[in-house]
């Protein structure tokens, strides 16, 4: 693993995105220290630019929230949705694709349609048919985002199964009698999984993207500082308030950017064939 | 670039002064011309065409061009003939007789009869029709002596200034011969109709538009109407209704359907006209109503100090632009013949909120805590910027209190089975919109009785026997002073108990090219039939 | 050539019993939603008794259990009957039909222009692969891929609409105007333009990308090495021998992310107001029309069916290997 790090900070992209990462990550734990207040609550009167009250740095919003607050406590969202939906997507595809790639046969058959059918339903269309059925709590739109985007790990893994399921030392194991779920989850599944840990940044990325996209539409839970809603809200007062809409998107955008470019680095370190070029 | 707080607020508060006077009156009144097509902005559409089954404004604003009413409102705000010349009623209250205009013909060449009057009542008014069912509910027959008189014969007193103002609403008339013996609910021409009006439908296209094109046979004759044609656009983007407008593809955006900054900047514009006027017999309330079913909520002081804790006049100023007024209670100040001028009944307060909730025996648990063990769950009304925007400031306002509110967003339908079928709430937002009488559209809010999942009524599980009887002494009251006496009773109640907050009263907003001319002249205009209606060249 | 027709026409055969999959999935899920299509109109209409939606609810078919509504579907689908919808009135098939053109224009412009542009990109980025072009053109790359499309569709908005004034902030096409000819091409041009840089811009950066590995990769094997060594000249061996094997892996990609490229249309048809069938979904999703929804799913499954076909036959036209077998 060790060259693999080093190769990792000899990679631009990845110290740069590891570095926004980390002032992302900086704004979310300090939200509570700089911005005590409720990122909903009315700070003052709607509408102000930025820098015309010194108070309030980013100005206020056209619901008179604090715009510099907002951000500050949506990157805890953020990541937070970004996280969970990722455990959740990555999870069930690993889960899934493990064991079509193990069993193969009609499983694999049967597992490979269902997952055909989730890709070949646009994934966001999917989403919103899950919120319209399911609601928009925060719990229910993590977990429908980590729904929709389990196709991808799955196939990842299972072909990382397909190929190590013939390997000898998994042959031997199977031999000495150790079960199937043994074998799966202790002899296979540690080697199937690196190529899926670089995929999860980007799963991440997708992830806040979708969610920001969702509360845009209006959709998504309003009783949290989403990034997403405030541009959505900031869409009514776009011909001369554009401020509004435009700050939260700078900050979906350092975001997602963050953790395409740790994702970038990752790839680099783990495929020194294009690192040779 | 940037619009300062002021600005808006002096440009809003000049409006409200130009709402009171009539703008089109000053100089000379220009002849008006012939021809053009106007174009008109709408925010949604209703994908009903009749009027006699569907009471809406949004149904109103495009097909009572083409379908007329028996009665509308003057310039005044008074009952006006239009498919009925004159009426009168028995002292009794029991019978209504109406005389029809003679030689109005159908867009499809047939005569207008008493027949017409009959079904229109008969059977969609009093069976289908919302609000109607209860209205007409005592309606026992529409008579017909001859082919120009209908005869109401109602089994219950039935007040003649109560039966007139609700006719412009409640009382358009559709063609029986093209309706009866088939599915009312299902009859084509409920989105192609067929009426009287000044303009007859031409093409519906669903969510893009609807044309009507000038009749050229009108019964006012006098060369109306004046336009050639009026379409109908459904933009529901607001940025792209306002781009619209500003570009002269669409003329007219009724019923505030721009965006309130859009509209604040509009006003500064001097090629627009932005006013209530013309919107006076479409008053509405913008509400919080809170379920009784709640523990806390049942407790009236609890309501109270809620009301108490929001600051409306804030509200009123920033976030809608200075657009409206402090509401007084169901019936709105703009109710000349029902209202009685009264103070807003629940100033801003917050120590007062605080201890009144202290008092009810919802302290603090420590400071800074919340006060409810659970937070208040709030439904807000999907209808636009006022509800939306309302929602989230109950939420600002009663978290300063120590009360947590949860909102929960939801489409128009869920909105709709949450709040009216399941109840499924603790606090919810909405707009009442108010019909020229207490009885058309209102006391249906506080009375008990109505059935479970009609939507628009009392929601909120608010039973107060004063209140029932108040509301039917009212409604069957024949004199018209002893009514108004009356409605007084039930205001006091209402704003009393308070399980509905009026909040705040607003007229809906016209927005309007200044060359659309002899427009905005009635209470309903928008609603009416714009037969007068006329476009000044470009 | 008939071998692959066969291959693709079994892929085709596949994708039966994932279109199956993906309506009873979708119907069943749909089962669990808070309020009908009844509740819809009943909203639409002002309210209503509950005789009135008992009704409703008869008319629409609604009234019976969920196995023979959801049996009823299926056998109205064998006569490609999609059915009514409630909200417009009409049938499904034509509400679907009338916006498929505008979505099927933007699409394939969208998806034209980030293919060309990632395509030639890419290959500036490899040519001078670590040279300050391909340092720009990488770093733009992770930007683009970044913004959410939304938000850069207001912000043009705000630039080209609002500010310069030079393209128009939505729609599809100046209605009312009765413009005929090239001037209405250039009218839908000039609505289109703004979209199509929103959705594009991510593909575009992911086109980039990808162009740029594979072309890096194939420039390192071997018979492009021997190319080289034949004497061929440099701009040769970049058209015919690595531009075409570089190009499979962007042709692949375009089968997989036209799915997303379509959910992605939701968004931007309803940032620019374009009245295409992301933003029905969106519409029939908030509305509830049950009918209308389906139809869609199952229209953009087959879109994304169909793609994903042309898209094996172009494969096996570019690739010199499938041809040999």
């Amino acid at each position: 693993m060790s060259p693999a790090v080093r190769a990792f900070l000899r990679s631009p992209a990845g110290l740069l995105g590891v570095a926004l990462m980390l002032l992302v990550l900086f704004a979310a734990l300090s939200a509570d220290w700089f911005f005590p207040r409720d990122p909903l609550s009315l700070a003052g009167r709607p509408l102000q630019w930025p820098g015309q009250n010194p108070r309030l740095l980013l100005g206020t919003d056209n619901l008179g929230r604090d715009i510099a607050g907002f951000i500050c406590h949506g990157a805890r969202v953020s990541l937070l949705i970004g996280l969970v939906a990722t455990v959740v997507a990555v999870g069930l595809g690993t889960l899934i694709g493990a064991i079509a790639g193990f069993y193969g046969g009609w499983v694999d058959d049967a597992l490979m349609r269902v997952t055909e059918a989730f890709q070949t339903v646009p994934n966001f269309i999917l989403l919103l048919v899950l919120v319209a059925v399911f609601g928009s709590e925060l719990e229910v739109i993590t977990i429908a985002i980590g729904v929709v985007g389990w196709t991808a790990p799955c196939r990842l893994v299972r072909a990382e199964f397909m190929s190590l399921r013939t390997r000898e030392y998994v042959l031997a194991a199977r031999g000495l009698g150790v079960r199937d779920a043994g074998l799966i989850f202790r002899e296979i599944l540690p080697n199937a999984l690196p190529p899926v840990i670089v995929y999860a940044s980007v799963v991440m990325a997708v992830a806040i993207l979708m969610e920001s996209a969702l509360a845009f539409l209006g959709l998504s839970d309003p009783n949290i500082a989403s990034w997403g809603n405030m541009i959505g809200a900031g869409r009514s007062v776009l011909r001369t308030e554009w401020y509004v809409s435009a700050i939260p998107g700078v900050a979906i955008l350092v975001t997602v950017l963050a953790f395409s470019l740790v994702g970038q680095g990752l790839n680099d370190a783990l495929n020194p064939r294009l690192q040779a070029v | 670039m940037q619009t300062t707080r002021r600005q808006v607020l002096v440009a809003g508060s000049a409006l409200a002064v130009a709402g009171g006077g009539p703008a089109l009156a000053q100089g000379p009144v220009p002849a008006p011309q012939r021809g053009g097509t106007l174009t008109v902005q709408l925010t949604s559409e209703q994908r009903v065409l009749n009027p006699a089954i569907q009471a809406s404004t949004g149904v109103y604003v495009m097909a009572s061009k083409i379908v007329e009413p028996l009665v509308d409102l003057d310039a005044q705000g008074e009952p006006v003939g239009v498919l009925a010349e004159r009426w009168d009623g028995s002292a009794d209250g029991l019978t209504h007789t109406f005389h029809l205009r003679r030689g109005v013909n159908w867009h499809d060449g047939k005569p207008f009869v008493a027949r017409d009057v009959q079904f229109s009542a008969m059977e969609c008014w009093k069976k289908i029709l919302n609000y109607g069912t209860t209205l007409y509910q005592f309606l026992e027959a529409v008579e017909t002596p001859d082919e120009h008189t209908a005869v109401f014969r109602f089994s219950k007193p039935m007040p003649q200034g109560l039966l007139l103002r609700a006719l412009p609403d409640l009382g358009h008339v559709i063609p029986a011969h093209v309706y009866a013996g088939t599915d009312i609910r299902t009859n084509p021409a409920n989105t192609a109709p067929i009426g009287t009006g000044p303009f007859v439908f031409k093409q519906y296209e669903r969510g893009q538009y609807l044309i009507a094109e000038r009749n050229p046979n009108y019964w006012r004759g006098n060369g109306q109407p004046y336009l050639d044609r009026i379409v109908w656009r459904f933009i529901s983007d607001r940025a792209a209704a306002s781009a619209a407008l500003e570009s002269g593809q669409v003329q007219f955006s009724p019923y505030s359907g721009l965006a309130l900054s859009d509209i604040s900047r509009l006003s500064k514009d001097a090629r627009y006209t932005v006013s209530t006027r013309g919107n006076e017999g479409n008053t509405a309330h913008t509400v919080m109503e809170m379920n009784l079913r709640r523990a806390e909520l049942a407790k009236v002081e609890v309501r109270r100090a809620l009301c108490h804790a929001l600051d409306l006049g804030f509200f009123i100023e920033n976030f809608l632009y200075g657009y409206a007024k402090l509401g007084t209670g169901p019936i709105p100040s703009s109710s000349a013949p029902f209202y009685v001028p009264r103070a807003a009944p629940y100033p801003f307060d917050r120590a007062k909120a605080e201890r009144m909730l202290d008092d009810a025996g919802y302290k603090r648990p420590s400071r800074g805590a919340m006060r409810f063990a659970q937070p208040l769950k709030l439904l807000p009304a999907p209808w636009g910027e006022y509800t939306v925007n309302f929602a989230t400031f109950i939420q600002q306002s009663l978290r300063e209190i120590g009360v947590r509110v949860e909102i929960e967003a939801r489409d128009a339908p869920g909105f709709l089975t949450g709040v009216y079928r399941d109840h499924n709430f603790d606090l919810t937002t909405g707009w009442h919109q108010y019909r020229n009488d207490p009885a058309v559209s209102t006391t249906v809010w506080f009375r008990t009785g109505s059935p479970v999942g009609a939507p628009w009524t009392n929601q909120y599980g608010y039973d107060n026997p004063a209140m029932d009887r108040a509301i039917d002494v009212a409604a069957t009251e024949l004199n018209a002073m002893k009514r108004k006496a009356d409605y007084q009773e039930f205001v006091k109640l209402a704003v009393d108990d308070v399980p509905v907050h009026c909040a705040v009263e607003h007229a809906f907003i016209s927005v309007y090219a200044k060359r659309l001319m002899g427009s905005h002249n009635t209470p309903r205009w928008s609603s009416s039939s714009w037969h007068d209606a006329w476009l000044a060249p470009a | 050539m008939k071998r692959i027709g066969v291959l693709a026409l079994r892929r085709l055969a596949q994708s039966v019993p994932v279109l199956l999959i993906i309506l009873i999935g979708l119907f069943l899920l749909l089962q669990l939603a808070p309020g009908d299509t009844v509740d819809a109109l009943l909203a639409q209409m002002g309210g209503g008794d509950a005789a009135v939606a008992a009704q409703l609810r008869r008319d629409y078919g609604l009234d019976v259990s969920v196995p023979v509504q959801l049996g009823r579907y299926l056998v109205r689908l064998l006569s490609f009957d999609l059915g009514m919808s409630a909200i417009y009135g009409k049938p499904v098939a034509s509400v679907i039909f009338e916006r498929l053109a505008v979505t099927a224009l933007f699409m394939s412009c969208a998806l034209a222009f980030a293919f060309s542009a990632g395509l030639v990109l890419g290959v500036l980025a490899a040519r001078r692969v670590n040279g300050w072009p391909d340092t720009l053109i990488s770093t733009l790359g992770l930007v683009f891929y970044a913004i959410p499309s939304f938000w850069l569709g207001l912000m043009l908005i705000v630039l080209f609409s609002v500010k310069l004034a030079w393209l128009p902030p939505g729609g599809f096409e100046s209605i009312g105007e009765g413009l005929t000819g090239m001037a209405h091409v250039l009218d839908v041009a000039q609505h289109l333009v703004l979209p199509i840089l929103s959705l594009s811009l991510i593909f575009l950066a992911i086109y980039l990308r990808l162009m740029r590995a594979s072309m890096l990769e194939v420039m390192t094997l071997d018979f492009v090495r021997t190319a080289r060594a034949k004497g061929l000249s440099e701009g040769h061996v970049l058209r015919r021998h690595v531009l075409r094997n570089a190009l499979l892996p962007m042709v692949t990609f375009v089968g997989l992310q036209f799915s997303t490229m379509l959910g992605g249309s939701v968004v931007v048809e309803s940032v620019f107001s374009l009245p295409g069938l992301g933003r029905l979904a969106f519409e029939s999703v908030v509305q509830r029309d049950l009918n209308t929804l389906l139809g869609i799913v199952l229209v953009s499954a087959v879109l994304v069916i169909v793609v994903n076909f042309i898209v094996d036959l172009l494969y096996a036209k570019l690739d010199p290997r499938i041809v040999a077998r």
